[in-house]
């Protein structure tokens, strides 16, 4: 084997290279080693309403306690109200990776502080 | 001897330029940073190795430096792949597709998927988009032009022609460099299941008739350097042989992204071909252009 010839740039870009290559599948490697195969576990959380222009809207955040990402969650959340048709808003997260979270809005023509909120995962792939 | 400072300077910056010039179009696909949300570990690591063996072979066959010991190949390989994973980090962030609410998986993961190809695009660069008198390749073929080589310490080693397998492994580098940029989109999915199979046979011939009209009829510079021209049986075997590496190539791309994931064994072969042909036109083209970008 023939010696190597670099210079000091060429060494430098080498062990910066190597540092995230090995970086990159040493954490792959940690990642899959820990990784099971538990189904998308969808939970859904609501913040805290807030008056819009028109209407309110309600922060949703979407979490995933499972270990494969859910693609095209959908998620209904109802604002049910005495004496007046109960209001359903929806909303869709193209992707809710494995671990992660993502987050929206709902909105509501009426206060949903004068209602009862329920939340609904409608479904996922 | 060292190459000097500069020198390296000009030949990363190619680098970067081919892995951005190929690999751009990955870069602004949204199917591919969707295959970073979903990909399992387990196969990114698997994606990582072959991507690896397919720099090794290419600096290897069609690198700058025909005389490169293995050590060399392999620190070269290994700063290619650097290189992509800091390319594709930097073009994702300015894109927008890496933001805090994401996990580390995700982040790192999108990073990977995207940066495999833009190594194999730096690997190509760093090679092929040599100017006049920068480059330092040792000789490879018996060529007419006189070449200048600024580096007295690379050695001479003359080869009249790149082996077979080399051949193979750069077909495959350019199979999977075209191929890869349409395998991600759902158009290969929904020409698979719309298509008739008698369609489907055109799209076999047609991949195949592309091989051999590129191999044998085109005016790619060098082609008769490296494809000799010795009758129909010969055209036909190579013309197969690079459609079947098209083929291969096209599979595990394919197979990569999950797009055999659930479907039946008609769909992914179906897939495989419709996919083949972009496959077949990087594989033959590969073999020529790679090549004769070093025959210059």
């Amino acid at each position: 084997m023939s010696e190597v010839k670099k210079n000091i740039l060429e060494w430098i870009v080498f062990a910066v290279s190597l540092v995230l290559v090995m970086g990159v599948i040493g954490y792959l490697s940690y990642d899959a080693a820990t990784l099971g195969n538990r189904p998308p576990d969808i939970q859904v959380l609501l913040g805290v309403s807030e008056s819009r222009t028109q209407g309110f809207a309600i922060p949703v955040t979407v979490r995933n306690t499972g270990e494969e990402t859910a693609e095209g969650v959908r998620v209904e959340v109802e604002l049910k109200l005495d004496g007046a048709d109960a209001e359903t808003g929806e909303l869709e997260f193209p992707f809710v990776p494995r671990g992660g979270q993502r987050e929206g809005f709902v909105a509501f023509k009426h206060d949903p502080n004068t209602g009862r909120l329920e939340t609904r995962v409608l479904g996922y792939e | 001897m060292h190459r000097s400072i500069a020198d390296s300077t000009r030949e990363y910056a190619r680098g970067i330029a081919g892995g951005l010039l190929f690999s751009l179009p990955l870069l602004y696909t949204m199917e591919m940073w969707f295959a970073g949300l979903t990909a399992r570990p387990a196969r990114l690591i698997g994606y990582v190795l072959v991507t690896y063996v397919l720099l090794l072979g290419y600096n290897r066959y069609a690198g700058l430096r025909e005389d490169a010991s293995f050590a060399e190949v392999a620190i070269d390989s290994v700063e290619e792949m650097g290189l992509g994973l800091v390319i594709a980090a930097v073009v994702l962030w300015l894109c927008g597709r890496l933001t805090g609410e994401m996990t580390n998986a995700e982040i790192v993961n999108q990073i990977v998927v995207e940066a495999m190809t833009v190594a194999i695009g730096v690997s190509v660069g760093t090679a092929q988009l040599g100017g006049e008198g920068q480059t330092e390749s040792g000789e490879r073929n018996d060529e007419d032009k006189p070449r200048d080589d600024n580096d007295g310490a690379e050695q001479q080693s003359p080869k009249d022609e790149v082996s077979f397998s080399g051949q193979l492994v750069i077909a495959m580098c350019g199979a999977v460099l075209f191929a890869a940029n349409v395998a991600p989109t759902e158009e290969i999915l929904v020409i698979a299941i719309e298509s008739s199979p008698l369609k489907l046979l055109g799209l076999s011939i047609l991949s195949l008739v592309f091989g051999a009209l590129i191999l044998t009829y085109s005016e790619f510079r060098g082609a008769d350097k490296f494809v000799r021209v010795s009758g129909a049986r010969f055209v036909l075997m190579n013309a197969f042989i690079t459609y079947a590496v098209a083929l291969l190539a096209s599979a595990l791309i394919l197979w990569f992204f999950g797009r055999f994931d659930g479907e039946s064994l008609e769909i992914c072969v179906a897939q495989t071909v419709v996919l083949g042909v972009a496959g077949a036109f990087g594989a033959s083209a590969g073999r020529l252009l790679l090549q004769a970008g070093n025959a210059q």
